[in-house]
């Protein structure tokens, strides 16, 4: 493209128009038009995850996640699945530390069939579910459990993070699949209790994304929706802050060939004005091949094979990670101590204008990318809605990594990265 | 939407929206390079997609991996520049790019925001005609994939797919990952990739693939500015021998001690991709194992709680790439997994689908369509399918009257003719002593390490 006719490097702007209501029964429903495809986005996501259980009984909200799958008062045991295939649409859901979601895509003349179906398990799920029901999932979440985590290389490295980072008894601490132990004793009544407390309409938010018409949607919702009453709102668990005092460290044999090193910081969460700088820190550090950890690590000490930085985008505490993978015959403490250094490098001063421009550049395009379906966009306001309590914060990310500075960076980081409160988990082949 | 609710039974459907795909301009370039470019302005952004015909197919035998090789180090100092500069350069762009070559192309892919499309062009031009491939950068990217192959293979998942498909196949090369195993990378010099590269790497055959947030002629304007002198050479596409007969034998068993689970897999050698049998094969898919609500996920994670996800596939390819059941299962299961899923393809058989199973199948496939066009990046991946397996060029547009016109016959005839289930290979990753015993019952079991 000759200079006249490209827009300026740095220019793009992205925006989208949505809409807040509320229902009667305490619902917060978010609209978002987007008619350029047939297709519109369901997604429901319930304020409650993994934090909001109990000792004991742990894995709730996923088990959970699962047994809303299988029917409710209305609909058949395997209808769920069953009429969004037919439909044409696809469909999933998931569970975090601070909430659970459940969403479908689907053709725009299907919008109702996806209300009926996600109004159906919050307000009529209770009479349906089974001994039987709950059973079966419990075992296809413990064969969930090992494909993901026992028996995958690096896989139970999670597990204790969560046990170095959190002390005993703190809502973060256990992983959101839940301990077999725990799973094996739940009950079909402890369902219906956990039931009660966290899935109302008051503790959720709806958003409808993409070929509506906003008026039209929201009074769909509403028909669906609007007869669900409201519930008792759950008290918010308290999330106390962990101590940053000293360092925490383990080590861990694994099924591998190599081993892993694993630098957890406490971070920024998702609620915090410098959220969007400490992410930008990740992309400095291992998003592409010209971050620090990747020239440093895998180029030139040529100890690393792989190495990633990635932060939680936490309700109440954010976590930063630094993860590297060591070359055949590097120790973990040798590959340790080359990390480290490499983190050290964005303190005391050493970055440039340009390493801090280009990490701009790669994390709004990463977001542009991350906004591109309507799925993904539908997700993004629930998870401002539920997490920041704010949807608009969608259009407010992109214009924020603009503005960020070599200092902001520089400064974060000083405060972030320093040694107190730092984790380390080394993973070693075993024997 | 007047009236009381009634919710005992699935809301009517409103009137569809027809499926409009998008549109595509072609320019042709006189070296062979094809140029397809769709508008889309709702995002600054810009998903592109070069194909050239330098897959592992076309490998020589004693170089097998020497294309992904030559994928990964078309990055690694191009024209005047080092490694290390031409990483600063793409960076700085915010741009992704990445090169994954499969049998059959290679597929250089970019992602960027609109307002860098000139810079972006810049790059690509730049990894493709100039790449330097100079001794010390072959030597540390060898070295990285050969680690790599090593970290894979800790991946029981990937271990079995790997052993399955050269229990399969044999010899042929279909047998061997795309990306090569360890004997014969870690023979790959500067030589063999330059080699590689001058031989392959060429407009003849490429396909140029753009969609996103750019003028459809200004783009063909700068693509011609930086490609329109890139030589030609000879179009060969790449060709194989057909597959070897295996003798089916008894189940495989691949000893991974103290596994927590095992993986399974079922499998044959499938079809090419847009042959004979193509559409009512991919229907028979996704009744047996290609959704959610397939027969062989319904009955081992629905009903048995064996697994957190059984599925099937078929691997299309320009040759006949395998047919593939996948699952990981507890590992007292493995012997019920293997008869459950050869009686579902038997069942297939006994019991063809009725109207409302054949008709979620193709539900499933043909009123998804809007929805796998819905972004640049699924766009060019589309049109990438078509361009590499020369589909017709209405092939999207004709796409859903093709799959409506499988009949039920022809999904047993598939199912009968290319899916035995006493001929195909089975095979587990698990730890022998946890699944040995029950094995036997199948069969005589071949044991393997899980060391290469």
């Amino acid at each position: 493209m000759n200079a006249s006719s490209s827009p300026r490097p740095g220019s793009a702007e992205v925006r989208f128009d949505f809409e807040e209501r509320t229902l009667d029964n305490g619902l917060r429903v978010i609209l978002h038009e987007d008619r350029s495809a047939p297709i519109v986005a369901v997604h429901l996501m319930y304020h409650v995850g993994s934090k909001d259980e109990r000792a004991g009984r742990t894995g709730f909200a996923h088990l959970f996640e699962h047994l809303l799958f299988q029917g409710s008062e209305h609909v058949g045991h395997d209808e769920h699945f069953k009429l969004i295939q037919n439909a044409g649409g696809t469909l999933n859901g998931s569970t975090w530390f601070d909430r659970t979601n459940y969403y479908e895509t689907l053709p725009s003349s299907h919008l109702d069939l996806a209300l009926w179906l996600e109004s159906d398990r919050m307000g009529f799920f209770a009479p349906s579910i089974t001994q039987e029901k709950l059973d079966n999932q419990r075992a296809v979440v413990k064969n969930e459990r090992l494909q993901s985590y026992e028996n995958r290389p690096y896989g139970l490295a999670f597990e204790t993070v969560l046990q170095l980072a959190y002390p005993e008894g703190h809502p973060y601490r256990h992983p959101t699949i839940g301990f077999m132990k725990d799973l094996d004793e739940a009950t079909v009544e402890n369902v219906h209790e956990f039931f009660d407390l966290y899935y109302g309409p008051n503790n959720a938010v709806l958003v409808l994304a993409g070929d509506i018409d906003t008026e039209d949607a929201l009074a769909r919702a509403d028909r669906y929706f609007g007869e669900i009453p409201a519930r008792p709102r759950p008290e918010p668990v308290a999330v106390p802050a962990p101590s940053l005092e000293g360092e925490r460290r383990e080590t861990i044999a694994d099924r591998v060939h190599v081993p892993r090193v694993y630098l957890m910081y406490h971070a920024p969460s998702f609620n915090d004005p410098e959220f969007e700088t400490a992410d930008l820190l990740t992309h400095l550090l291992a998003d592409g091949k010209s971050s620090r950890l990747h020239r440093e690590l895998i180029y030139e000490k040529r100890i690393a094979g792989e190495v990633h930085a990635f932060i939680w985008p936490t309700e109440s505490l954010g976590m930063f990670f630094v993860v590297a993978t060591a070359r055949p015959g590097v120790s973990a403490a040798a590959l340790e101590e080359g990390v480290l250094e490499s983190v050290a490098g964005l303190r005391g001063g050493r970055l440039d204008d340009d390493e801090v421009g280009g990490a701009r550049n790669r994390a709004r395009r990463a977001l542009v990318g991350q906004l591109n379906s309507v799925g993904e966009r539908a997700d993004a306001f629930a998870h401002a809605a539920v997490l920041r309590g704010d949807p608009g914060y969608v259009n407010e990310a992109f214009p924020r990594y603009r503005g960020i500075t070599r200092d902001d960076c520089a400064s974060l980081a000083e405060g972030l990265l320093g040694s107190d409160g730092r984790m380390v988990l080394h993973v070693v082949p075993a024997e | 939407m007047s009236g009381a609710l009634d919710r005992r039974r699935p809301p009517p459907v409103g009137s569809p929206r027809p499926i409009e795909l998008p549109a595509f301009q072609r320019f042709d370039l006189d070296n062979g390079l094809r140029i397809l470019v769709a508008e889309s302005h709702k995002l600054p952004e810009v998903s592109l997609r070069l194909i050239v015909e330098a897959g592992a197919a076309g490998e020589p035998p004693e170089r097998g991996g020497v294309g992904a090789l030559t994928g990964r180090l078309l990055t690694e100092g191009a024209g005047e520049r080092s490694a290390l500069e031409m990483a600063a350069w793409l960076d700085r762009l915010g741009a992704a790019f990445s090169a994954g070559v499969g049998y059959d192309v290679a597929t250089l892919s970019m992602h960027f925001l609109s307002d860098v499309t000139g810079g972006a062009l810049d790059y690509l031009r730049s990894v493709v005609r100039e790449p330097a491939f100079e001794s010390d950068e072959v030597s540390r990217v060898r070295q990285e994939r050969l680690d790599e192959i090593e970290r894979n293979l800790d991946e029981p998942s990937v271990l079995a797919d790997h052993r399955l498909i050269r229990t399969i196949y044999g010899d042929h090369r279909y047998g061997r990952p795309a990306g090569g195993e360890r004997e014969t990378v870690a023979k790959l010099d500067a030589d063999a990739i330059r080699q590689f590269h001058g031989s392959r790497y060429s407009a003849a055959g490429a396909v140029l693939i753009v969609c996103g947030d750019v003028a459809g002629t200004a783009l063909h304007d700068a693509v011609a500015e930086r490609f329109g002198d890139w030589p030609g050479g000879t179009e060969e596409a790449a060709s194989l021998g057909a597959p070897p007969d295996v003798e089916p034998g008894g189940p495989v068993l691949v000893d991974r001690p103290h596994s927590a689970q095992a993986e399974v897999r079922v499998g044959c050698t499938g079809l090419p991709y847009g042959g004979d049998d193509f559409f009512p094969a991919t229907v028979a898919n996704a009744i047996l194992g290609g959704v959610f609500n397939s027969r062989i996920n319904m009955n081992l994670r629905e009903d048995k709680g064996w697994t957190y996800g059984a599925r099937s596939s078929f691997h299309f390819r320009r040759g006949p790439g395998p047919f593939v059941i996948s699952a990981a299962v507890e590992s007292g299961a493995v012997s019920g997994a293997f008869r459950e899923i050869q009686a579902e393809i038997r069942g297939l058989v006994e019991r063809p689908p009725d109207e409302a199973e054949l008709g979620l199948a193709k539900n499933a496939l043909t009123l998804s369509l809007p929805r796998q066009f819905e972004t640049p990046s699924l766009v060019t991946g589309k049109v990438a399918t078509q361009q590499i397996y020369a589909l017709p060029a209405d092939y999207w547009e004709t796409y859903v009257d093709r799959v409506d016109e499988v009949t039920r016959d022809q999904v047993v005839e598939v199912t009968r003719s290319r899916l035995e289930p006493e001929s195909m290979t089975l095979l587990a990753v698990a730890a022998e002593s946890d699944v040995r015993p029950a094995l036997e019952e199948l069969g005589e079991v071949r044991v393997e390490s899980a060391e290469p």
